[in-house]
């Protein structure tokens, strides 16, 4: 069992928190092109994942895992497709109660 | 009762040597006195709340989490590393919090299939028993489903919060004995110019059962008490009751009934006006 690597659910919002440190994140896709993927994160903000998508198509929604880096871009390690329905607002809320009150059920 | 048959279905499906020496063990495990009321079936669980279990028992591996002992958990996660063999799948689980190691035992066909549509990478629900293998903690799972609908993600967490605050109430319920802590968890609560007791605006946590005097009831109670007037003899009016404790009328006739079957409250004049006894 191994809990050494959590990934922190974020919003555009929190991200500062969690430089350096491994993060995940449900975004829309906006745009992808040239190895960047801008999207729109959970709390309606930009958010810049800065790694190609692996060769299958990507959904509207796609979860993140990666390494938040000094610009706030996210780099990627694991692409998720969620459909092109999904809720954000409950991601969204998800995000600020794991990273507020009840931090210690995740990290 | 619903614990219990799980248990029997963890047995029948898990089989082969790992299980075998302990079922014993799992049979005359039972939960303590105290929870054994709450002793719940299934709790969606994260991989680091299970690290961070304690263990009761002698050398029995029972897990409690929030003081509610763990029977059988549920979880959402990426799989890695399965490794399919004759008698058994075996994989990590990764829910962004950890990994744990997971064994499905493969007895029968409609296991293997199960395990067929499993693939690394993918995001699955589990559901399974908590076992300490070697001083490890480990998972015996009786079910894996690949996720489809991706709202079940954050569900799962959500639900794992909601069930840690459930349990947490319960346990502070019990050992503070003093249902007002529970008011004082609420987000907004109103206080009266008077200084009376500040009302619940929260009714959905008047749910939870405290010392068996529901919150709803105890809000009710302590009203009659501070807006008794000795010389009137009629009481406090139902209505009158619904509008300040900002409760529906039909919870107020609830909890009245239960106080009067207590021989807590009596009713004066008509149905609708109480007098603490």
């Amino acid at each position: 069992m191994d809990t050494s690597n959590p990934a922190a659910f974020v919003n555009a919002e929190l991200l500062h928190f969690y430089v350096g440190r491994r993060v995940r994140a449900l975004t829309q896709v906006v745009r992808s092109d040239g190895g960047i993927v801008i999207g729109k994160s959970t709390d309606e903000k930009q958010l810049v994942v800065k790694g190609s998508p692996p060769p299958a198509p990507l959904t509207t929604f796609v979860e993140v895992f990666g390494i938040v880096n000094n610009d706030k871009s996210i780099t990627p390690d694991i692409w998720t497709n969620f459909g092109d329905a999904v809720d954000m607002v409950s991601y969204n809320k998800l995000c600020q109660l794991a990273h507020g009150e009840y931090k210690h059920l995740f990290l | 009762m619903f614990s219990a048959s799980q248990f029997d279905s963890a047995t029948a499906f898990s089989g082969g040597g790992f299980m075998s020496s302990q079922p014993s063990q799992l049979n005359d495990s039972s939960p303590a006195p105290s929870k054994s009321r709450d002793s719940q079936g299934l709790i969606p669980v994260t991989v680091k709340q299970i690290s961070e279990a304690s263990q009761s028992g002698d050398e029995k591996s029972n897990f409690v989490i929030d003081g509610v002992d763990l029977n059988n958990v549920t979880l959402v996660g990426m799989v890695y590393e399965k490794v399919e063999r004759n008698t058994d799948v075996n994989f990590i689980l990764d829910d962004g919090t950890g990994r744990i190691k997971c064994r499905r035992w493969v007895n029968e066909t409609f296991d293997t299939k199960e395990m067929e549509q499993v693939m690394n990478g993918m995001y699955v629900r589990v559901y399974g028993h908590l076992k300490s293998f070697q001083g490890v903690r480990q998972l015996v799972a009786f079910s894996v489903r690949p996720v489809t609908n991706f709202d079940e993600i954050p569900f799962h967490f959500i639900d794992c919060i909601h069930n840690h605050l459930r349990s947490k109430l319960k346990v502070e319920g019990i050992t503070s004995g003093n249902p007002s802590s529970i008011s004082s968890l609420n987000t907004a609560v109103k206080s009266e110019p008077n200084g009376s007791q500040a009302p619940s605006s929260n009714p959905g946590y008047a749910q939870y059962s405290v010392d068996g005097l529901k919150d709803c009831d105890k809000l009710v109670i302590d009203y009659l008490q501070q807006h008794s007037d000795m010389s009137d003899e009629r009481g406090i009016h139902v209505n009158e009751l619904s509008r300040e404790l900002k409760l529906p009328l039909d919870k107020i006739m609830l909890s009245l009934k239960t106080l009067g079957d207590d021989g807590l409250v009596y009713s004066t004049i008509d149905d609708y006006h109480y007098k603490q006894a």
